[in-house]
């Protein structure tokens, strides 16, 4: 089902984001090396590093896309309290002719007194806006009233979590029945008081984003949050990755849209998994928002995925390392693909799997609890 | 180092596989994978993957203090220990037949007065230097370093000395130490520094660590401070050194000595270990005692300062490497990235990786990427064949069926099913209702002009609508045919239960009500029992009963049939019959639902069909089809309407059956998209709703713009233009502007409006100035104002693009898609301009000059016209 390739990435120092464009052809990755790259996939389907420079002057912690329709825009924030929005030229060099773009620094953003941790575009449909999120727990929106002049961004609303923030997701929704609602994370690791994820709505009425929801259930420190990509939903769903994978159901109540009060939400918890055993480091959906991929402590990417019935398992487990494990991965894999076309098991890639082959079972043991038996 | 008898752990500097370790005796291990024919039986295992085998045990050295391994290469087991009374003894695991080792095991470093040693630590260049860090005593020297080469005390030692050490004449004793350091003072903990081989770092009993340089030991440079205890260089940043006391880490900058750089937050309990990774920069580890957890600290190199403060970046974890067990001690592997053992009090050992944090991404064409520490993995999707269907992510499926053109299928409606897979009997469901909706909506519009607005709308709005507008419903009671038996269950008819049936594509469109071609069709496609089922529900036994034997004698055929034929042919209508009470209590045994519900008709009190109505496993059609026939006016709605709620509920496709195009339609429609978010089958659906009514429901109009967003993230740019298409056609409303005018620089006119103002105007016209008409103008000149185009900039002749499909011609249908092909010019003579830096010409003649130029070929001009745009340079994923 998938298949794990390596990329020489040649960051000197830990790589604490990727992030794909809309279209899935370029990539841009941080580190703590204090630099970024852009990566854009070739024709032969390779990565190819086409630009890498210095950002900023501490870890970048965060990058991310803004949708094409505005550019070919980057923005980054880091440890040294700023966020940069970054846009690719094409200049008066021939950069472009020996394979490397180049990018220019728009606008430096530096309303944070502290390591600014989290950086995202606001959906497309809501114009093009930036948010920030820093340690000492302000949420930052900027806008560019002119989406040519990316290096005017004026800051649009603050809003105070009063806890130390770690990540921010929007509600990708482009319902006009869904206001514009962004979640934010905290990692503060007092696990004491609960609601270290707390929900806001931008009110019509008001002009401003209105707290519309808190999770008290979530105590321990959270490390990432991403809504799922809504796909025309009545509902949002919302990945948690705190000591453990979480996953919300926020069901809108209906209201009277003369209100002015924020939506009141119906907070269903539709799985949550220990299995990273540790604490989760970072959650991602995929587009249809029916498969997550999470990573935890224990040096594990693991996939889940629903059924009809909401019930959310793993599909997956690849080793964080990505080094295939002893043996052919590629005649492993390939018979994993073929079984798992008749039965549905899941698969799994580890250094400990002994194989013991009858004429029509495979028996795939781990010397972890689990065992497969694979049906050809 | 080792408190009490506590164990610890020191890896051999030179064998990636070896380690030791010490409590009462000196253990050496090797580490190797588990299970391999290296380890044998008695290895203990580490981890999943590794076990380490007991190579040699030494327990010459009683009262170990501490333990230092030579950093040498030869000899390679060389260990020096540091006792309890201050004695420094050098010995060696399992390697005495070397001669060079051979030499120094046994030898003894004694000090002047006994106290304990505390720490020990080789010189890393000059390997014979080995400095012991002792207790106080009096005034005595605290520091001592030995030279190990040295085979005697060169001067006269006292002799009642030397008689204690009590190997007087083996001439292994040595009492003169090169170096004497920190007097009247205690040491606690020392570290040569890496930068200078001759200085070295002490940490000692009066609070202050202290930078003393060997050529001139009288100088040296100190800061008081608390942390004293376990002092260590990072082996990346060797100016900066970590040193703690009770729970308190701090670092320091030796270049800026004067006060920490930073502490590390107060742990409550005290620590015992702190180590920095050989193979990561700036991560050290802590261990405090009694705990299982190791907390890890990873520091960016460079602090950075702002403004007068220093903050530096450190980013904190935690690990329990054995869960919930005590951990005694812990050494980071010299050279595998990130791994340790660790060891418990009572020595059990375990291999422990601490694994990077690992971001992640999924792409919009479901491939995933991660990194973990420096590196990238990208895990694609495998494209392979061979994933059963249900297996498969909507993601995929939708993908795969907008290549296959699903839901463009615009004649044969049903076939939709097919494209998108075949596999999903709710699509098949779907497309089959809406392939009828449509038909009978032709055919009233072609039959029954009249009262076509009425009736057309009724089709589109359900079953559940079509019934609740029935009157003047007729009952009869029919013989079964091919039975002279007279039957007394009534069937019911009207007009709209007749189009019901139609919808549910039991009998065809039309006045006269027969359902042989239903049946003759579902023979084909083999569905037996389904067939007998309808004909049987007909009240034609014989012909129930001729479709089972057909297909148990067809291909692959069950035999069983047969026998179901027979009970059928058994059929009686009396009541207390030995057949019916039989038939009542075994087709519950029965497997194959249309098999069951056959049986629960013929034994049903005439109304009473809950058996037949409720079995979920029988196609909502067919249901509703029996439900049509045999249910009265009372009845039906009520049924149809608990099913209708019953599908919604569920998001199940084929409850459009029931609730039409309508709103319900779409708030079925809704609970399918969020239970599956296929926005693909929800657009397509809702666009063959009657036109305008379902569309303007913003849900429908939030799945399609969903809808054409995935497949803009897919670059599948053809298939979304295709829908627009499509989707212009059903629903006109949302046909786009034209985009792009071109006007004349002089009149400022619209070239293409002139020109399709003059539906004439000759298309080849290559040759300039032979236009003699006036009414005819020049391809190369504004139509309005004659002036002109403006030149090609590569052959410096004026443009004439013979554009526009001369929209006022107006009717604009596909079949004129050939003709036109040909009366457009070739895309090379268009007329193609930059927008950047306005210059242009020939489309043809641009493409040529750019694939081999980057820049504008107007003179002077530097603009990278075609690398403007970084999205126009990908290509669509979905063109061949």
């Amino acid at each position: 089902m998938f298949v794990a390739r390596s990329i020489a990435a040649d960051h000197k120092d830990l790589i604490h984001d990727v992030s794909y464009d809309f279209h899935g052809r370029r990539m841009a990755t941080c580190s703590s090396d204090q630099s970024m790259k852009v990566w854009d996939k070739g024709g032969n389907a390779e990565w190819n590093c086409t630009a890498s420079w210095k950002t900023h002057s501490g870890s970048v912690w965060r990058v991310t896309w803004a949708h094409p329709e505005f550019g070919q825009v980057l923005a980054s924030c880091s440890f040294d309290r700023t966020a940069i929005v970054w846009e690719e030229i094409v200049g008066e060099s021939n950069d472009k002719q020996r394979g490397q773009s180049h990018w220019i620094k728009r606008t430096t953003l530096v309303d944070s007194r502290t390591s600014v941790t989290d950086v995202k575009f606001a959906p497309k449909h809501m114009g093009l806006m930036l948010t920030t999120c820093s340690a000492d727990g302000v949420v930052r929106i900027y806008e560019a009233p002119d989406v040519m002049n990316l290096s005017q961004w004026s800051l649009q609303h603050e809003i105070s979590s009063k806890l130390s923030c770690s990540c921010i997701s929007w509600n990708p929704s482009s319902s006009r029945a869904h206001a514009p609602m962004i979640a934010v994370g905290s990692d503060d690791s007092n696990v004491t008081y609960g609601g270290k994820v707390q929900i806001y709505e931008y009110n019509e009425v008001t002009r401003k984003y209105a707290k519309a929801e808190t999770l008290m259930t979530v105590t321990d420190a959270v490390h990432d949050i991403a809504f799922a990509p809504n796909l025309g939903r009545s509902f949002h769903v919302l990945a948690i990755a705190t000591k453990d994978v979480r996953i919300f159901k926020l069901v809108p109540l209906r209201k009277d849209s003369s209100s002015s009060a924020p939506t009141k939400f119906e907070v269903q918890v539709l799985a949550q998994f220990d299995s990273h055993n540790s604490q989760v480091w970072r959650v991602s959906w995929n587009i249809t928002s029916t498969l997550l991929a999470s990573s935890g402590d224990d040096g594990c990417v693991r996939l889940w995925k629903a059924n009809y019935m909401d019930n959310w398992k793993c599909t997956g487990i690849l080793k964080g390392d990505g080094s295939p494990v002893s043996g052919q991965p590629g005649a492993l894999s390939g018979i994993l693909g073929s079984a798992t076309a008749q039965r549905s098991f899941h698969l799994i890639w580890s250094k400990d799997y002994k194989v013991h082959c009858l004429p029509d079972l495979i028996f795939l043991s781990c010397l972890s609890d689990y065992l497969y038996i694979l049906f050809l | 180092m080792s408190s009490g008898y506590k164990p610890d752990i020191l890896w051999s500097p030179h064998h990636a596989d070896r380690y030791v370790i010490c409590d009462t005796e000196l253990s050496l291990y090797r580490i190797g994978p588990a299970g391999s024919s290296e380890t044998k039986a008695g290895a203990l295992p580490l981890s999943e993957e590794t076990a380490a085998t007991l190579l040699a045990i030494n327990s010459d050295t009683p009262y170990m203090k501490c333990v230092a391994w030579y950093p040498k290469h030869e000899p390679e087991c060389l260990l020096a220990v540091g006792q309890a009374n201050g004695r420094v003894v050098l010995t060696s695991l399992g390697q005495s037949h070397n001669s060079k080792c051979k030499e120094l095991v046994g030898k003894e470093f004694v000090p002047k007065h006994a106290r304990q040693c505390n720490t020990l630590a080789w010189n890393p260049v000059d390997s014979n230097w080995l400095a012991a860090g002792l207790d106080k005593h009096r005034a005595d020297f605290s520091v001592l370093i030995w030279d190990i080469s040295s085979k005697f005390s060169p001067e006269a030692v006292p002799a009642e000395k030397v008689r204690l050490s009590g190997d007087v004449d083996s001439g292994l004793v040595v009492t003169k130490p090169l170096y004497e350091l920190g007097q009247n003072d205690a040491c606690l903990s020392l570290c040569w520094l890496p930068r200078d081989h001759q200085k070295l770092l002490l940490a000692g009993m009066h609070r202050n660590l202290a930078i003393f340089d060997l050529r001139n030991t009288s100088q040296k440079t100190f800061v008081n401070t608390k942390a004293i205890q376990g002092v260590t260089v990072d082996p990346h940043f060797q100016d900066r050194v970590a040193s703690f006391f009770e729970g308190q880490v701090a670092i320091w900058d030796l270049r800026k000595f004067e006060k920490p750089v930073f502490t590390l937050t107060e742990q409550p309990k005290p620590l015992t270990k702190v180590a920095w990774c050989p193979t990561r920069m700036g991560l050290l580890a802590t261990l405090t005692r009694d705990s299982n957890i190791i907390r890890l600290y990873d520091m960016q190199h460079t602090p950075m300062p702002f403004g007068d403060e220093v903050e530096p970046t450190i980013i904190e974890r935690s690990v329990q490497p054995c869960s919930e067990s005590i951990i005694s001690s812990f050494a980071w592997h010299p050279s595998a990235q990130n791994r340790m053992v660790v060891v418990s009090p009572n020595r059990v050992m375990n291999d422990f990786t601490v694994f990077e944090r690992i971001s992640l991404a999924w792409s919009s064409t479901t491939a995933l990427m991660w990194a973990c520490g420096r590196h990238l993995y990208e895990c694609a999707e495998d494209a392979g064949q061979g994933v059963a269907a249900t297996e498969k992510d909507i993601a995929t499926k939708m993908r795969e069926r907008a290549q296959s053109h699903y839901g463009h299928d615009t004649v044969q409606v049903w076939r939709n099913h097919v494209l998108a897979g075949g596999d999903d009997p709710q699509l098949r469901s779907l497309w089959y209702t809406l392939h009828y909706i449509l038909h009978c909506s032709q055919y009233t519009e072609n039959v029954e002009q009249k009262q076509q607005s009425n009736k057309q709308s009724l089709i589109y709005s359900g079953i559940k609508n079509i019934v609740k507008s029935s009157s003047g419903t007729t009952e009869t009671r029919r013989c079964w045919s091919g039975s002279d038996r007279q039957t007394d269950v009534p069937r019911y008819h009207s007009e709209e239960r007749s189009l019901a049936l139609q919808l549910c594509g039991w009998i065809g469109r039309g006045p006269d009500i027969d359902v042989e071609p239903f049946l003759k069709s579902l023979e084909q496609e083999g569905e037996w029992e389904r067939a007998a089922a309808v004909a049987l529900f007909n009240l034609d036994i014989r012909r129930a009963i001729q479709i089972l034997n057909k297909g148990a004698s067809a291909e692959k055929g069950d035999l069983n049939l047969n026998v179901v034929a027979m009970a059928l042919s058994g059929y009686t209508d009396e009541k207390n019959s030995l057949w019916r009470e039989m038939c009542s209590s075994l087709r519950l045994q029965l497997k194959k639902p249309y098999l069951c519900i056959m049986f629960a008709f013929l034994t049903s009190e005439p109304g009473a069909y809950d058996a037949v109505l409720y079995e979920s496993r029988v196609a909502v059609r067919d249901r509703v089809a029996f439900a049509c026939m045999f249910l009265n006016d009372a009845q039906l709605p009520r049924y149809i309407d608990k099913l209708t709620n019953e599908m919604k509920e569920a998001g199940n496709l084929e409850g459009i059956l029931l609730t039409g195009l309508t709103k319900d339609g779409v708030d079925l429609m809704e609970s399918y998209v969020d239970r599956t978010g296929d926005v693909q089958t929800a657009s397509f659906c809702m666009l063959k709703g009657s036109p305008g009514e379902v569309l303007k429901d913003p849900r429908v109009q939030c799945w399609i713009e969903n809808y054409r967003n995935l497949l803009d993230a897919w670059r599948f740019w053809h298939k979304r233009a295709e829908f627009d298409i499509h989707r212009s056609k059903l629903d006109p409303s949302s046909k786009p502007l034209p985009q792009v005018f071109v006007s004349c620089n002089f009149c400022g006119k619209s070239i293409s409006y002139s020109c399709s103002a003059m539906p004439h105007q000759g298309r080849g016209f290559s040759q300039y100035g032979v236009s003699g008409s006036p009414t005819k103008s020049k391809v190369t000149s504004c139509p309005g104002c004659r002036k002109p185009l403006p030149r090609c900039a590569l052959c410096l002749m004026n443009m004439g693009t013979p554009v526009s499909s001369c929209p006022g011609t107006g009717k604009a249908n596909e079949k004129a898609d050939l003709t036109r092909d040909k009366k457009l010019a070739q895309f090379n003579n268009w007329f193609t301009w930059c927008h950047n830096c306005r210059h242009g010409g020939h489309a043809g003649h641009m493409l040529s000059w750019f694939r081999d130029h980057s820049e504008c070929p107007v003179s002077a001009c530097t603009c990278k016209c075609m690398q403007l745009d970084t999205t126009g340079n990908l290509v669509p994923s979905d063109s061949v």
